[in-house]
């Protein structure tokens, strides 16, 4: 029965693997046609959303994973761009580093964020974040001043990669798509191991999950710094196809919005993170495509961004009680019990079940016996 | 000396919109455990609401045809009067219709409140326009209505705005002390399955919080606007500086919160001017610094430790 139910399992993740593999080729092929046909416009709208996904991902660990709220997430995106810009511009440092500056920013600050914070209650989290958010602006017009402050440097592909001087578009988006790739995989691998079901049972059961050893502050701590330095890799991979920053990219409400979004979209995988950042791109672009921005009155107020985001929250709320549509979608079905990702757990636990049947067979013999002996006696 | 004295006396007008803005947060989170992130836009939509009653029908107003029904333009002090009042109201509404439904979830919670506080910046931006308006104060705001004391000045809208703040917080006291729907609150906010037993009608209370926590906030936001003009935005650095001085208040306690709404505005005030390197528009950040360092130092801010571990 376990060696069914184990090799059931594994033909199983075998295909869904296959599948993995077909599909990711496919979206790479996509991909590449999209890099090569497109519109240099079009081209660097996505490697945006490939850059905001990121920082997306990191809210949907946040929020699903870990419970927390994190309401400056636009803020750590911000300080991830203003590192990635100055690594360059002030220490000459190559433009390739640019996206790893804007990580160890995003990380830094978000600890320094988290410490204090999470040793109170969770509203503290939210409520530092969203002061960070709002101050966030007023700091980086301070530091930058009004003007814009653009990139010492440029991003030149190599020969061997065949795409033209004058197409460095499609190069960065490259780029950003192999940085985003490496730090998803990372990221995925790291929450679908030991440290993402601490994630779980630190939201799920605190008190249970320090009686079993695991620190939950130090876990959080990990958490909101993975979320910043995300959000920071995020900024500086913005400013790969970008080039140049000011404090009008990054104001509060870019926060609110990425926010609305990662709880409209968030499920609990990260493949939801990228719902939300192409709403995020591309919705004003549809909203001035159609005119809408400069309708006044009633009519110009449910055409407004600002309704569509507050709809989008509020139906959230309500209809999926704050777990984000994408939870909708996620199948419910009951994980068989025997699933064991350890060898050796699984060979112990085939055992067990081994030793359980025999140990049935032979209290089936035994009650036989004293059946067979039973009768016997009464014959007697 | 006189330096001081003066700045000490220009921080009383925003420490006491801080202040509000701060007792009002901390007894909706006091109260339901919601942390309101739409309190600021309420205090933002009933200044304006305040405006429409004091201005009257305007042409420079996009929905002036709607403010026919008002009639002649109102003194300040009944504008905001009026807006407190339609401002309890909507603050009522709110609790009943957004937060109660999914009051169990604090995140859905959390995410109705930047709901609202999206929806009403829209609706203003797209009613009003996105430039700045004038209220005016209800309290006597000429070049002449001053003291000099130290040679300093204290000018009569700020005292009166500070007197106004803690005559509201000296009622809410009393409220809560000597009514029974004070000691309903109480009761509500210490031990809400007990208040239940007892025959409490918790969620009547909750609304009446929220009711008082969005008069409280259109009085700030009415108070001040005399000061700082009406604009969509006026509300953002207000609101932090709100939730920073109800943090000092451990979240839980106005009377702490209001101390450090004026705590802060002091603060901000004494940075701006005596630091060299601290631009009057950058105090926002070095308070956020204070509150965490503060934090960092003091986890329960000013409230007392004991208190603040029973809150995890």
């Amino acid at each position: 029965m376990a060696t069914e139910m184990t090799t059931q399992a594994s033909s199983r993740f075998g295909v869904k693997r296959l599948a993995w593999i077909i599909g990711s080729a496919i979206f790479v092929g996509l991909c590449l046609r999209v890099a090569f046909a497109a519109t240099p416009k079009i081209v660097t709208d996505l490697s945006n959303v490939i850059a905001l996904s990121l920082a997306f991902a990191g809210l949907v660990v946040l929020t699903h994973y870990l419970g927390l709220l994190s309401l400056g997430q636009g803020a750590f995106v911000g300080v991830g761009a203003y590192a990635a810009l100055h690594v360059v511009n002030d220490f000459g440092a190559p433009v390739l580093w640019m996206p790893l500056a804007g990580l160890i920013a995003g990380t830094l600050v978000g600890a320094v964020v988290a410490i204090p914070s999470l040793r109170l209650p969770k509203a503290y989290l939210a409520l530092l974040t969203l002061s960070l958010g709002v101050a966030f602006p007023i700091i980086l017009k301070q530091v930058d001043g009004n003007l814009p402050v653009t990139l010492d440097g440029e991003f030149i592909a190599p020969s061997w990669t065949g795409i033209a001087e004058n197409d460095e578009h499609i190069w960065e988006l490259f780029l950003v798509a192999a940085y985003a790739s490496i730090a998803i995989f990372l990221v995925q691998g790291l929450l679908r191991g030991p440290i993402g079901r601490a994630f779980i049972a630190s939201r799920d059961q605190p008190e249970a999950a320090r009686a079993f050893g695991i620190p939950v502050y130090r876990l959080r701590l990990f958490g909101v710094a993975l979320s910043g330095g995300m959000a920071g890799l995020a900024g500086g991979l913005l400013m790969v196809p970008t080039n140049f920053n000011d404090y009008t990219h990054f104001p509060e409400e870019l926060s609110i919005k990425m926010f609305a979004l990662a709880m409209a979209f968030g499920g609990s995988r990260l493949i939801s993170a990228v719902p939300g950042a192409l709403v995020l791109i591309f919705l004003p672009v549809w909203l001035i495509d159609r005119n809408w921005v400069v309708e006044y009155g009633w009519v110009g107020f449910v055409k407004s961004e600002g309704f569509i985001y507050a709809a989008l929250l509020l139906a959230t709320a309500y209809l999926t009680k704050g777990r984000g549509f994408m939870s909708l979608f996620e199948s419910r079905a009951p994980k068989p019990t025997l699933k064991p990702s350890n060898r050796r757990v699984t060979s112990v636990v085939r055992g067990l079940v081994e030793l359980d049947t025999q140990l049935g067979e032979l209290e089936g013999l035994v009650a036989k016996q004293s059946d067979s002996r039973s009768r016997e006696e009464t014959n007697d | 000396m006189s330096l001081f004295l003066q700045r000490t006396f220009d921080s009383l007008a925003n420490g006491s919109a801080y202040a509000a803005l701060a007792v009002a947060i901390s007894m909706v989170f006091r109260s339901t455990g919601v942390l309101n992130l739409a309190q600021g836009q309420l205090a933002m939509f009933s200044t304006y609401i305040a405006l429409v009653l004091a201005t009257g029908p305007s042409p420079y107003m996009k929905f002036s045809s709607n403010t026919d029904l008002i009639g002649a333009a109102w003194p300040v002090w009944a504008a905001i009067l009026g807006a407190i009042a339609i401002s309890m109201v909507i603050g009522a509404f709110t609790e009943r219709v957004i937060i109660r439904p999914i009051s169990d979830n604090p995140v859905a919670a959390v995410g109705a409140t930047l709901g609202l506080y999206l929806l009403l910046g829209a609706f203003v931006r797209k009613q009003w326009g996105g430039r700045t308006m004038f209220l005016g104060s209800p309290f006597p705001q000429t070049a002449e209505d001053r003291w000099d004391i130290g040679g300093a000045r204290l000018w009569h809208d700020s005292v009166g705005i500070t007197l106004t703040m803690i005559a509201v917080l000296g009622l809410l006291a009393v409220l809560q002390r000597r009514t029974k729907a004070g000691l309903a609150f109480r009761a509500v906010t210490s031990n809400r399955t007990g208040s239940l037993l007892v025959g409490i009608r918790v969620s009547r209370v909750l609304m009446f919080g929220w009711a008082l926590a969005a008069g409280i906030g259109a009085l700030a936001g009415g108070l001040i606007a005399g000061e700082i003009n009406v604009r969509p935005d006026m509300m953002g650095r207000l609101l932090v500086f709100g939730l920073a001085a109800a943090t000092l208040g451990g979240l839980r306690s106005p009377v702490l919160a209001f101390v450090g709404g004026y705590l802060f505005a002091f603060l901000e005030t004494m940075l701006g001017g005596y630091v060299s390197f601290v631009d009057s528009q950058v105090t926002l950040v070095w308070a956020l610094l204070v509150l965490i360092i503060v934090l960092f130092v003091r986890p329960s801010g000013l409230m007392p430790r004991t208190e603040a571990w029973q809150q995890k």
